[in-house]
């Protein structure tokens, strides 16, 4: 796997000898894009974080991947530490900032002692004056996966997001430009700066469900679902597919081609590229029901129609399933998802209700099989 | 926003404060309010907002079960009804002595080795009914032992 390259120090010696500009040049032509689930050029980010006045810059490394079915970071965190603190620090040397930060996410604090011990090893050896990086403990809040959010737990304060503009870039934290960066963005920022054959297309996959072959896999962008499906290994005939929590409830279709368009009809942008396969012997609902807890679990309380439609949503699920659903609840879930994602601020209430949209639309006699379980 | 610079991050100081006995109580909650000069209405809702962080005393084991899709697609709902058993609480109770904990969690990124749970920290994933016997067994000598 590319991603699994080490850069043993040398992606920081070449950022140096090309200069912040060079990075910059060489990132933008290789065209590296945030990989935590915006697709946002990381070059332009670097740079605009770099060109805000201010006395002092911050780094920030987001490892609060939490979104259900999505592991491809850990495995970065466990297998290539190393090259993510270079690119951390690649990062820092290239936008001015001395103090970086990585928030853990609270699930992955097994992996903190030995990641501790890799930036205290690590560290001394690059040579830059003044430059740390701290680890900062998250606690069970998926919504710190929002770069405002995030910054606000960094900073001591609820993690609930914040309305933009400003954009961390230019004003994140204690008011100063910060540049927060994916995992996987900033391992591939060293990587990219190395190795001239490093390849932009290639993406993370976690794959998990009714698989054999449940793991993280590098595949190219473009990829044939049919070419997923025969490394995942389901062990009956799939039914559907769940891309993450965000992109919906899907039927498979084999001869699809896995691209951001694909995924979520051009409706947003899929950095974060995780399945999950649902086979044959379940009922889509179950599943829908599952997701739905996410997020009134998940749900910040910030705004009114993410905290309330979230629990009404699952409730309505919840009746779904108990065999009490009518018919007209189908048409109160749609138009319920459907305003509580045009009403929320925030990317966890704008998508809170897809599961269910895309759910319904596909799926439409998993929830007749309920309604007709009547009791 | 009024935010001053601190140079020890409050995440971290709530953890450290939440591994001496399981909980933030309130003394300590105070403790750190004086240091920090953080008011505690503000600790308080911070405490508050995040999953982890307790403010009630706990079991001494915190067993939590992943309650993602690709948990229930592999028999996590079947684990989560065995553990309530075995335990003997519904989830979001501690045993009357004051052993385990039991709840619920958001995915905890194990989702290739589903179903998974965590126990004060450590996830154990592929979770059968016979790996919870022996797990809880395991623990139940330990927790006896310490008491003793």
């Amino acid at each position: 796997m590319q991603i699994l390259h080490k850069t043993n120090l040398e992606a920081l010696e070449r950022a140096r000898m090309l200069g912040s500009d060079g990075v910059l040049s060489l990132l933008e032509g290789k065209g590296l894009v945030g990989r935590g689930g915006a697709s946002s050029p990381t070059a332009k980010k670097w740079r605009e974080c770099r060109d805000t006045p201010a006395d002092e810059r911050f780094v920030v490394c987001n490892a609060n991947e939490g979104e259900p079915g999505s592991f491809k970071d850990k495995l970065i965190i466990r297998h290539n530490a190393e090259t993510l603190i270079e690119g951390i620090l690649i990062a820092a040397y290239i936008v001015g900032a001395k103090r970086c930060f990585i928030y853990l996410r609270g699930e992955y604090d097994h992996l903190r002692p030995r990641l501790q011990e890799q930036i205290a090893d690590v560290l001394p050896r690059a040579n830059l004056e003044g430059v740390s990086i701290e680890i900062v403990r998250g606690a069970g809040a998926y919504i710190c996966d929002e770069a405002t959010a995030l910054l606000k737990s960094i900073m001591g304060f609820r993690g609930t997001p914040m309305y933009r503009p400003p954009n961390p870039t230019t004003e994140g934290l204690w008011g100063r430009p910060t540049l927060v960066g994916n995992v996987e963005t900033l391992a591939c920022a060293a990587q990219a700066v190395l190795f001239d054959d490093w390849d932009a297309n290639l993406r993370l996959f976690s794959l998990s469900g009714n698989i054999k072959n449940a793991g993280v896999y590098e595949f190219p962008l473009g990829v044939k679902m049919s070419s997923v499906i025969d490394v995942a290994r389901p062990q009956r005939k799939l039914k559907a597919m769940s891309f993450g929590c965000f992109g919906g409830i899907m039927p498979v279709d084999e001869n699809m081609s896995i691209t951001p368009e694909a995924v979520c009809k051009g409706n947003c942008k899929q950095g974060n590229y995780s399945i999950i396969f649902i086979d044959e012997t379940n009922n889509v609902v179950d599943i829908s029901y599952s997701i739905a807890k996410f997020y009134t679990y998940e749900s910040c309380g910030k705004c009114t129609p993410c905290r309330e439609g979230t629990i009404r949503i699952l409730n309505l699920l919840k009746k779904i399933r108990s065999g009490k659903g009518v018919k007209s609840d189908l048409q109160l879930l749609r138009e319920l998802a459907t305003h509580v994602q045009e009403t929320s601020l925030c990317n966890l209430g704008q998508t809170c209700g897809n599961h269910v949209l895309t759910s319904l639309e596909h799926f439409p006699e998993d929830y007749e099989a309920y309604l007709a379980k009547k009791k | 926003m009024e935010e001053k610079k601190d140079n020890r991050l409050l995440m971290n100081i709530l953890h450290e404060a939440q591994e001496k006995h399981g909980y933030i109580s309130e003394q300590m909650l105070k403790q750190i309010s004086v240091e920090q000069d953080i008011p505690i209405s503000r600790l308080y809702g911070v405490a508050k907002f995040y999953s982890m962080f307790h403010t009630e005393p706990q079991g001494r084991y915190v067993v939590e079960v992943c309650g993602s899709p690709s948990c229930v697609l592999n028999n996590g709902v079947q684990i989560e009804k065995f553990l309530e058993e075995e335990i003997g609480v519904k989830i979001g109770k501690t045993s009357e002595d004051g052993m385990f904990s039991l709840y619920k969690t958001s995915c905890i990124g194990c989702c290739d080795e589903a179903p998974a749970i965590r126990i004060n920290g450590q996830p154990h994933t592929k979770m059968t009914a016979e790996r919870v016997q022996v797990l809880l067994k395991k623990l139940r000598t330990a927790f006896k032992k310490k008491k003793k």
